[in-house]
């Protein structure tokens, strides 16, 4: 195994920052944190509190375990001990994470015994004790989605909140990006607009994990301006960073042993020496595939619970059971998707293993965070899969080690989003004819709605007129409302609901004769009523899994920005796509041959978003053919490398060559964004590409292999791959500008 | 998809600058809608205030004048009853400045919904007089809640379902034009759809307040707009101007305000049985409403009346309601009798109930545990061949009674060893 191992690096201990207690912090929180051990602040606890008191909005950025809640706890309990009909609102983007921190925060509150109230206000909150919350909570905790369909609606049932609130907490702050993002600086606009009409102009305090544009990013997701904390003063132990490449079995093709089964090894080697491990897998298929080896080891067991898997999709009693045997130690291995890298507390591991590049730096750095106990030293483990971008930060260390982390962005301007919140807000208080709504000018936009029949303008505003209830009707965390429901009927007489899925994900993960893992067991789907959006499932116990293709077809449909270079011009616009699922194939555990294939009949979805797009002519002497395969190679590569100039999931992005666009009959690169509307990453992606053809150039040349791999092009069929080609098509593309963009 | 092609149409709408605060501008009265005419042409009153308009509809009714069963005047008896009753009941009024309320809205909840009409009845010495608020458009909010008169203090409302529903809206709508409008009073309210429940439980299986005036009430409605329109004819009436099924609305609020006076009457009598009874399944409802109350005296008498009106088939449950009556006040004979009459005509969950108690009773007062392995025994039996029963709850059921035997068997050893000892 040491062999393997590409880069070695050891990040060493940090020493803490300390600053004394504030003179004017309330003596009950002296006492309450003198109580927990703590006689002084780390330095920027002290300079979040100091600025809090100001009245300025500020981020702070707070890696794992750097104590990051007293950065909101303290200014927020000193205003309500000095006024008692001071508000906070805490924002956490999950109901899980709410629940956690308020035991936290109430073990504080009864040290300061002090009569204050803090609650939860969530799904979960029982009817009885609502009016409480409403009426007399301090402090309620609860998530954006709450608060747009369950608490801003209603906002006349809430006015001590509204016409108190000091604070408003946003925590995770860097989770907040993309669509769900995009629509909580939604939720956040319609909040500071109810908070400006009940009289109060709250602080806003963002903690946020390392990003490149935390201040960015927490200004347009509240609009307002804020400080940025980002000198950490909490200290560290020492962390052994090891990068860790699986062998080439190909060396022709480059092909490498599948990270999965590396990690499996490693894992099970950490298992047997009774270490404590967190494994991350980027999907909820391979944390399943990952589940079903590992418990091999431990089958002999009567009844073992000590390797479980964590991912979306599980009932939430089964998530908690799963948390709290992380904290008691009765779970020594973990499966997780990204799931886990968020604040849930399952205390620090010993070990984290992840397999393959999470996407992002800041992910990677948020996993790496989950081991590192106290005063031991931790191990994190990267297994590097054979994408262009794992192969290119496996052999770039200080890509990943140095301080260059990506940006997050939101796109509040997305015309989807925007109406739909606009229809929310005009719920919430009728606009003004005057009004402007967060910073943008909506007159326009309220006549289209009038059009629509859902307002009716009156003298001097525009009042909803209808009987639907907005917020209902819009989902904060995905494209579409409708998740599809997956029903176990491996008892007849005793179906239940085993997990859901979103509608695109569906397609290709819960099409008929798929297998769907869950918790390791594996199901097939026997019939998919998409109608009624239900996959009904039947457990099975087969040596393969399976992987569906999705065919595309692009159109262009408004061109807004053009750029004009040497052999080409890039564009940016809207597109409309129309995605199908068509075949998929079954695939041999282990081996991962495959062993055979059937079609998927499932509609087209239609799709509307943003794209930008390269085009240029056809370099001389090429066929069709030979363009078709260097553009495909080319196409794999630039999929692969825009995650490192936008903070985007690599799910975000699609990248579709056409030899000849229907558009433009010239062989073009589109890249769009998966969500209606766009959500700004091929808009940045506009702005870039001279920079992105340049890294994908650098990197393809620099792969060790022959003929093209799928570390650089993708994998190649035939014997003679075109790496070449991929490369000449490249340099041919080398950007040089022709002079500055214009708008169409 | 052509919703996203018109968005994109509009893409070029967007235009931005930086946010703004609004500042706060004095009441400005708003204009007059533009069909204020056609609305007051089509028999609705304009009324003027320092908020604005608000339209208005006001109906006489004689005090003989009939709906259903009933003549408006029987109200002032339904009055006069309560004012005689000495205690306490959720429908109980001394019939002074009496309101009966009842709102259409645009919608179901939330602070966009509007409240567009609101209708309210009261007397005078010799006539009803209804009268109706409706909302002349959203600008015109605080002039219709201001007319309405329902923030003067000292008020006492009777809604059907008012409490979830009516009020809570009105708040709202009170919360968002508090600035201009007096404070809204918190007035004596009397929901009729929980006195409905309560008396007419395992009688009648919905409780929609047009089912009550078919079965209870003797009322019929003809011509009708279902309720659920009611939204969509105002918000079209707002958009077009025109009026004419807006008045279907009217008169659909108003049967609903009428009926809300007879159902009035009728559970008043009934709850104070007045000259007659229902049937023994409200009569037992009542007596166990007093019972919950803690009114037990009067509870207990109903459950009698109940006993002596009906055969022992019909007053089962009562007997079974007063078997714990007496239980309570320690008069464990008269409460092993009266559960025992009601043996054989209840269901079998509540036969399993009676055993039960029967078994206590045999246990602790009497110390006949010869009788109380009895009852036992026979619940056991119950339990096993009743079908009222999921498998679960058999289970939980059987443990307890087993236990219960088991103790039983244990006192009985003792005593028949102790009475054994004795002789000797």
């Amino acid at each position: 195994m040491r062999e393997r191992i590409v880069h070695w690096h050891t990040i060493d201990e940090k020493q803490a920052f300390l600053s004394d207690f504030p003179e004017d912090l309330h003596p009950s929180i002296q006492q309450a944190l003198k109580e927990r051990g703590i006689t002084q602040l780390y330095s920027h606890q002290r300079l979040a509190y100091d600025t809090a008191r100001t009245g300025q909005s500020f981020t702070a950025i707070t890696p794992t375990a750097s104590g990051k809640s007293l950065c909101y706890h303290l200014p927020v309990l000193q205003s309500i001990v000095e006024d008692s009909s001071s508000r906070a609102l805490y924002l956490f983007p999950t109901k899980a994470l709410a629940q956690d921190q308020k035991s936290d925060l109430n073990l504080l509150i009864e040290q300061m015994n002090q009569d204050i109230l803090s609650y939860t206000y969530d799904g979960d909150t029982s009817p009885a004790i609502r009016t409480k919350v409403r009426k007399a909570g301090h402090i309620v905790l609860t998530n954006p989605d709450m608060l747009h369909s369950g608490i801003l609606p209603h906002h006349t049932k809430w006015v001590s909140l509204f016409e108190n609130l000091k604070y408003i907490v946003v925590d995770e702050l860097h989770t907040y990006k993309g669509v769900f993002g995009s629509h909580v600086a939604h939720v956040l606009r319609r909040l500071k607009r109810i908070c400006q009409y009940y009289g109060s102009n709250p602080v806003f305090i963002c903690t946020s994990a390392t990003i490149a544009n935390p201040q960015e990013l927490a200004e347009s997701l509240t609009n307002e301006t804020h400080k940025l904390i980002d000198k950490n003063g909490a200290p560290s132990g020492k962390k052994n960073f090891i990068f860790y490449n699986p062998p080439i079995v190909h060396p022709t093709f480059g092909v490498r042993r599948s990270a999965i089964l590396e990690v499996r090894d490693l894992a099970k080697r950490l298992y047997k020496e009774g270490i404590q491990t967190i494994v991350f897998a980027k999907s909820r298929v391979r944390v399943e595939m990952l589940v079903t080896y590992l418990k091999e080891l431990s089958k002999k067991k009567i009844n073992d619970e000590s390797i479980r898997g964590y991912r979306g999709g599980y009932l939430p009693s089964e998530r908690r059971q799963i948390e709290k045997g992380l904290r008691d130690g009765t779970i020594q291995t973990v499966v997780s998707t990204n799931a886990l890298e968020l604040g849930v507390d399952i205390g620090q591991l010993q070990a984290c293993i992840m397999t393959g590049y999470p996407g992002n730096i800041a992910s990677a750095w948020q996993q790496a965070g989950r081991a590192g106990r106290r005063q031991d030293e931790a191990l994190i483990i990267y297994v590097a899969q054979s994408t262009a971008l794992d192969q290119y930060i496996v052999n770039h260390p200080a890509f990943l080690l140095g301080q260059s982390p990506e940006e997050a962005r939101i796109h509040p301007d997305n015309l989807v989003i925007l109406m739909d919140h606009l229809k929310c807000a005009s719920f919430e208080l009728p606009f003004k004819t005057t009004e402007q709504y967060g910073e943008f000018e909506i007159q326009e936009l309220l006549a289209y709605l009038e059009e629509e029949g859902i307002l009716v303008r009156t003298s001097d505003k525009w009042h909803w007129m209808s009987d639907r209830f907005p917020a209902h009707e819009i989902s904060l965390r995905s494209a579409s409302q409708e998740n599809v429901i997956i029903i176990d009927q491996t008892i007849p007489a005793a179906t239940k609901v085993i997990g859901e899925m979103d509608r695109y994900s569906a397609m290709t993960l819960l099409h008929e004769e798929a297998i769907y893992l869950h918790q390791g067991i594996q199901f097939q789907v026997e019939k998919l009523d998409w109608e009624e959006k239900k996959a009904f499932v039947r457990e099975v116990d087969v040596d393969y899994f399976t992987d569906a293709n999705l065919a595309v077809e692009l159109k262009v449909m408004s061109e807004d920005k053009e750029r004009s270079y040497k052999n080409g011009a890039v564009f940016y616009g809207d597109v409309s796509i129309l995605a199908m699922a068509t075949i998929f194939k079954k695939i041999r555990f282990d081996t991962h041959d495959n062993i055979g294939s059937g079609p998927i009949q499932l509609p087209p979805e239609e799709l509307h978003t943003s794209s930008s797009w390269l085009s240029f002519n056809r370099p001389p002497g090429w066929t069709d053919a030979m363009l078709t395969d260097a553009m495909t190679g080319a196409a794999t590569s630039i999929a692969s490398f825009i995650p490192l100039f936008v903070h985007c999931d690599r799910r975000d992005i699609h990248v579709v060559p056409q030899v000849k666009s229907i558009h433009a009959e010239l062989p073009t690169f589109f890249v769009y964004d998966s969500y209606p509307g766009g959500i700004g990453i091929s808009e940045r992606v506009f702005d870039v590409w001279p920079e992105l053809l340049g890294h994908v150039e650098q990197h393809v040349e620099a792969c060790p292999c022959d003929q093209g791999c799928p570390a650089c092009i993708g994998p190649q069929e035939a014997i003679v791959g075109m790496k070449d080609e991929v490369l000449k098509l490249l340099a041919y593309l080398q950007l040089e500008s022709t002079g500055d963009p214009y708008v169409i | 998809m052509s919703f996203e092609k018109n968005l994109l149409q509009m893409k070029k709408l967007i235009k931005k600058k930086p946010a703004k605060s609004e500042s706060l501008a004095p009441f400005v009265i708003p204009e007059k809608p533009k069909y204020t005419k056609a609305w007051e042409e089509s028999g609705l009153k304009v009324i003027e205030n320092d908020f604005g308009i608000v339209f208005e509809k006001k109906i006489v009714y004689d005090r003989n004048y009939c709906h259903g069963n009933f003549k408006l005047k029987e109200v002032f008896d339904a009055f006069a009853l309560w004012n005689s009753f000495q205690g306490v009941h959720p429908v109980s009024t001394d019939g002074k400045q009496v309101v009966f309320f009842d709102t259409e809205t645009t919608g179901l909840k939330g602070t966009g919904t509007y409240i567009f009409l609101i209708g309210q009845l009261i007397w005078n010495k010799d006539h009803f007089e209804m009268t109706q608020h409706i909302l002349a458009d959203p600008s015109h909010e605080a002039a219709m809640l201001y007319e309405s008169g329902l923030w003067k203090p000292g008020q006492t409302v009777i809604t059907y379902n008012g409490k979830s529903f009516d009020w809570p809206q009105l708040q709202t709508r009170w919360t968002l034009n508090r600035e201009h409008l007096p404070k809204l009073s918190d007035p004596i309210h009397i929901d009729l759809l929980h006195g409905s429940r309560r008396v007419w439980r395992n009688d009648l299986d919905q409780f929609k307040l047009t089912k009550i005036e078919e079965e209870k009430l003797g009322f019929k409605r003809v011509g009708d707009i279902p309720g659920h329109l009611a939204p969509i004819i105002y918000m079209d009436a707002v958009k077009s101007g025109n009026p004419s099924t807006l008045l279907k609305v009217l008169h659909h609020n108003e049967w609903d305000i009428l009926s809300l006076l007879t159902l009035f009457i009728h559970t008043t009598k009934l709850i104070l049985q007045e000259q007659y009874l229902d049937s023994s399944t409200s009569s037992t409802n009542i007596g166990k409403w007093f019972s919950d109350l803690k009114d037990f005296e009067k509870g207990q008498s109903v459950f009698e009346q109940i006993i002596t009106q009906y055969g022992t088939a019909e007053a089962a449950m009562a007997f079974y309601y007063l078997g714990y009556e007496y239980k309570r006040i320690k008069q464990f004979d008269l409460a092993y009798e009266s559960f025992e009459k009601s043996l054989g005509h209840v269901l079998d969950v509540w036969e399993i109930k009676v055993y039960e108690e029967l078994a206590k009773i045999a246990e602790h007062a009497k110390k006949d545990f010869g009788l109380a392995r009895l009852h036992v025994e026979k619940a056991l039996e119950l339990i096993q061949k009743t079908a009222d029963l999921k498998p679960l709850q058999k289970d939980r059921r059987t443990h307890e009674f087993k236990k219960r035997l088991e103790r039983i068997i244990r006192k009985q050893t003792i005593s028949r060893a102790s009475a054994g000892f004795d002789r000797k």
